[in-house]
């Protein structure tokens, strides 16, 4: 890993949260288009945290909602 | 009540209680999965966490002339939930507010696992994991960084939200979650391991996996 990729690194973790300015975005988005190992370390990180999101849901139980529905009387 | 009775913006205010509870229902009641989801990823107990769903509806809906009409109310009703959360069950379950106090390094998981499978399957790995896994990874966290990893990554809110959310500026958020999901990713790794989906590398431990 060389500086140039060292330095997007930093930025990497705004752009894939969406968050980076977006002059700063650009040079993201153009260094991974210019490198593949750091293309694939964003789509990696990309992948994760679609992963976390989709195993980390429950519905709630039977029962909750007419509790909830009880609690909210005018 | 000060406001003539034509002026605009109080909308809420010029509700019946019936009507009132009519659009709440309408509008906050649909969130009662996420939230409970939330709720259990913030209690790690299903009880509790049904009791603390329970608590924010009777709150929010308690509180919802303050909610203005036409912002986020996905993020008010999140607010209430980590706030009643904090205040209520964490005092109740006697943890204290663990943040632990040093920074533990950087740790790639991309690095660690592309060190120890055969690319490309890095993400498959990950797949394997089950649900179940994946939420224990999430509950050993300390908990501002869960509250910070989840509300960001599971639900998807902004830093700003997230620093709504949990009352605190957008720096703080933004280092919880570095460090939240460097320690997320730490713990996911650890379990991979364990089931045998990838194999160590030389140290076998944590370090510098740079090649």
């Amino acid at each position: 890993m060389d500086d140039d990729c060292r330095e997007i690194l930093a930025s990497m973790r705004t752009y894939l949260d969406g968050e980076c300015p977006d002059d700063l975005e650009e040079v993201v988005v153009r260094h991974l288009g210019d490198c593949p190992p750091c293309m694939d370390r964003a789509e990696f990180e990309r992948e994760l945290r679609a992963i976390v999101k989709s195993k980390c849901k429950d519905a709630a139980p039977p029962g909750l909602l007419d509790r909830v529905i009880g609690t909210i009387q005018p | 009540m000060a406001g003539g009775s034509g002026s605009r913006g109080t909308v809420r205010q010029e509700l019946t209680d019936e009507e009132r509870r009519e659009v709440f229902v309408r509008d906050a009641v649909p969130y009662l999965d996420q939230l409970y989801s939330a709720a259990l990823r913030y209690t790690r107990n299903p009880a509790d966490a049904e009791d603390l769903v329970q608590d924010t509806f009777a709150k929010a809906y308690d509180k919802f002339h303050q909610y203005r009409p036409g912002t986020n109310l996905r993020a008010w009703l999140y607010r209430v939930l980590t706030t009643t959360y904090i205040n209520t069950y964490r005092k109740a379950q006697r943890r204290v507010d663990e943040v632990p106090a040093e920074p533990e390094g950087e740790f790639s998981l991309y690095d660690r696992i592309s060190s120890g499978t055969h690319k490309p399957a890095e993400t498959e790995v990950l797949e394997r994991l089950t649900d179940e896994e994946v939420k224990q990874a999430l509950a050993e966290l300390p908990e501002q960084f869960r509250i910070a990893v989840y509300l960001a990554d599971v639900e998807g809110f902004t830093y700003a939200e997230v620093a709504e959310i949990m009352e605190t500026p957008v720096g703080t958020v933004m280092s919880r979650l570095h460090r939240g999901r460097a320690a997320l990713h730490r713990a996911l790794y650890q379990l991979a391991l364990r089931r045998g989906l990838v194999t160590a590398d030389e140290e076998g431990q944590e370090g510098g996996a740079e090649t």
